[in-house]
């Protein structure tokens, strides 16, 4: 019982310190500018642009894509910046000498980011139903919430990932702007799969949000939870994979790490 | 039982060479070194930059595994047993690093505590002590990139005692701090020490280690080349007298005279702004003294002191001065 409450305080106390320590964009004008701004930029963008080349019929379809496809800017950008940047402040040295259970560290840099990018997912769909007319009259709210949730979660799982591929590979930013640019044209958020030849499709499978904003459309389009609960097991399951892929890679870090003696290096 | 038990403890790193036509260069960063340090004992690691002395912390504290032999922290193994030695160790390496810097020094240590696995109501008492103990009351709620280097040095201290560890291995704490923020850090080691911590230091600092330690470890190139208490390590340099000279811009060419001349054991300089202080340890005495000031002869020299050999002077004739290493038994 001792250790599963102390796994738990690791667990909630290391996602808000983490997220505030670590999270570079964790500051007004930066949050601003990369959660609010760019987000709205990238929706009004592309729905603009959807509208213009196929009619304005079309609006829905880019504008609930491309909401979804916010999660993915804390999912992916912030959940690498929480576990990536213990290395830039040089407590991956302190953080591996401790006793801590190296999941409850692991799972807790994902937890503020899935709550942020649920908040950055409903604002983009607030300024897709204010500025772009998408009609959520016949929309399942709690459908819609779970369906956030669900995407934002695996979305971060891949994060989990990503972090642990930047510690190794010394490298945030470029890992970053690679996963977020696929995840932006595979994930049908602007192109409608059916486009793509069956291996790409089967690609765009693999990766998270993909189920996700599929369900979100369908939602909106009035189905109904029922309808929609095997996208949301798949994107589910997608993200549950990421994580537990995340985690073997986070250990196998430190062991090669402590091995080359690289816990340190830049 | 050992506080802590080192056998013929290696690591080599492997570096790459070449980016193109790559090759991988083994170095050899510590070299079968075997020690114990007794429960309760202040035992100093001093070597020059480059030693050994870093890395072995590093193996000491479960964050790197050594490439041969074994270590025990209070008989448990370093490598086998690493998720037994971390709750009964800390440790600090040197620099500013390794703090949150976004967060405050309090929320720094309770982060710590629980990674720790302090329990709450023991965290709740110990961190404000431990913050004033260091010198931090008052300012814990402030984030810590508005601390001084002293002021992050000492949170650091705080964060390796959360958990009341009963081993410490600090790697040149006073690494970068003023003379009056040393010399605080300094008193706060002998404190722990007295509170019966066993203690292991680092430093490149002889004083430090003659001020702090009950035992010293010499190490250079990976090797013990010297371990005796600092009056022991004192012995081997009381052959030999020292004279220092202060010169103002002298040039390679004519160190490089002195180091030939053949009663000098070894030679360093010391450099203070505008002018260099230069170390002569010779085996003949003040016999020396004469072909040295023709050396320097043109040159502006200050002040000329032959003294009796101190411990530095000791040091620097263990870990080579410029005439090859000194062979310890």
């Amino acid at each position: 019982m001792t250790g599963l409450l102390n796994w738990l305080r690791v667990f909630v106390r290391g996602a808000v310190l983490s997220y505030i320590a670590l999270f570079r964009w964790f500051r007004p004008a930066q949050y601003t500018a990369s959660k609010i701004v760019m987000p709205l930029n990238q929706i009004l963008f592309f729905t603009l642009l959807g509208s213009y080349a196929l009619g304005t019929n079309s609006a829905p379809f880019f504008a609930i894509g491309n909401s979804l496809q916010i999660a993915a800017v804390s999912g992916i950008y912030g959940v690498t910046m929480s576990v990536g940047g213990e290395r830039w402040e040089g407590t991956l040295v302190y953080l591996f000498g401790t006793p801590a259970s190296r999941m409850s560290i692991f799972l807790g840099r994902a937890f503020v980011h899935i709550l942020d990018g649920m908040l950055g997912v409903i604002l983009g769909l607030a300024w897709s139903g204010l500025l772009l007319g998408v009609d959520f009259s016949h929309t399942s709210l709690l459908a819609l919430a779970l369906t956030i949730l669900i995407t934002a979660a695996s979305t971060s799982g891949l994060g989990l990932l990503m972090g642990a591929v930047s510690l190794a590979a010394l490298e945030t930013f470029f890992v970053n702007n690679t996963v977020y640019f696929l995840l932006l044209v595979f994930s049908g958020a602007n192109v409608p799969l059916q486009n793509f030849p069956g291996w790409v499709q089967a690609f765009s499978y693999m990766l998270p949000l993909t189920r996700g904003i599929q369900a979100a459309r369908q939602i909106v389009a009035g189905a109904g939870l029922s309808e929609v609960a095997p996208l949301l097991i798949g994107e589910a399951a997608v993200g549950a994979i990421y994580i537990g892929l995340g985690y073997l890679l986070f250990r196998t870090f430190e062991t090669i790490a402590k091995r080359r003696g690289r816990l340190e290096s830049f | 039982m050992n506080a802590v038990e080192i056998e013929n403890l290696r690591r080599v790193y492997r570096a790459t060479i070449g980016t193109f036509r790559r090759s991988i260069k083994e170095v050899v960063a510590v070299d079968n070194i075997s020690l114990a340090v007794q429960p309760g004992e202040l035992f100093g690691l001093l070597g020059p930059n480059g030693a050994g002395k870093t890395t072995t912390v590093k193996m000491l504290t479960t964050l790197l595994i050594p490439t041969g032999g074994t270590a025990r922290i209070l008989g448990y193994d370093i490598v086998r047993q690493a998720d037994q030695v971390r709750p009964i160790i800390g440790f600090i390496f040197g620099g500013e690093r390794g703090l949150y810097w976004r967060l405050s020094g309090r929320d720094n240590l309770q982060y710590f505590a629980d990674l720790y696995r302090v329990e709450p109501r023991v965290a709740k008492k110990r961190i404000p002590h431990l913050l004033e103990l260091v010198g931090l009351k008052g300012r814990d709620d402030e984030k810590v990139e508005g601390y001084s280097r002293g002021m992050r040095q000492r949170l650091h201290i705080a964060r390796a005692l959360l958990h009341d560890p009963q081993v410490l291995f600090l790697d040149e704490p006073t690494l970068g701090l003023d003379p009056v923020g040393a010399r605080e850090l300094r008193s706060m080691i002998r404190d722990l020490s007295t509170q019966g911590k066993t203690i292991l230091l680092t430093t490149h600092y002889m004083f430090e280690a003659d001020a702090l330690c009950e035992r010293i470890a010499v190490i250079n190139h990976g090797r013990i080349i010297a371990l005796d208490t600092p009056a022991g390590l004192k012995r081997y340099a009381q052959d030999l007298s020292v004279v220092e000279v202060e010169v103002f811009g002298i040039e390679d060419n004519a160190l490089e005279q002195i180091r030939a001349l053949p009663a000098v054991e070894a030679v360093s300089v010391e450099n203070q702004d505008q002018r260099q202080v230069v170390l002569v340890q010779s085996s003949h005495g003040s016999a020396v003294m004469q072909p040295l000031m023709e050396i320097l002869a043109g040159m502006r020299v200050g002040k000329v002191v032959v003294r009796e050999p101190t411990l530095e002077d000791a040091y620097v004739r263990l870990v080579g001065g410029e005439k090859g290493i000194a062979q310890v038994d």
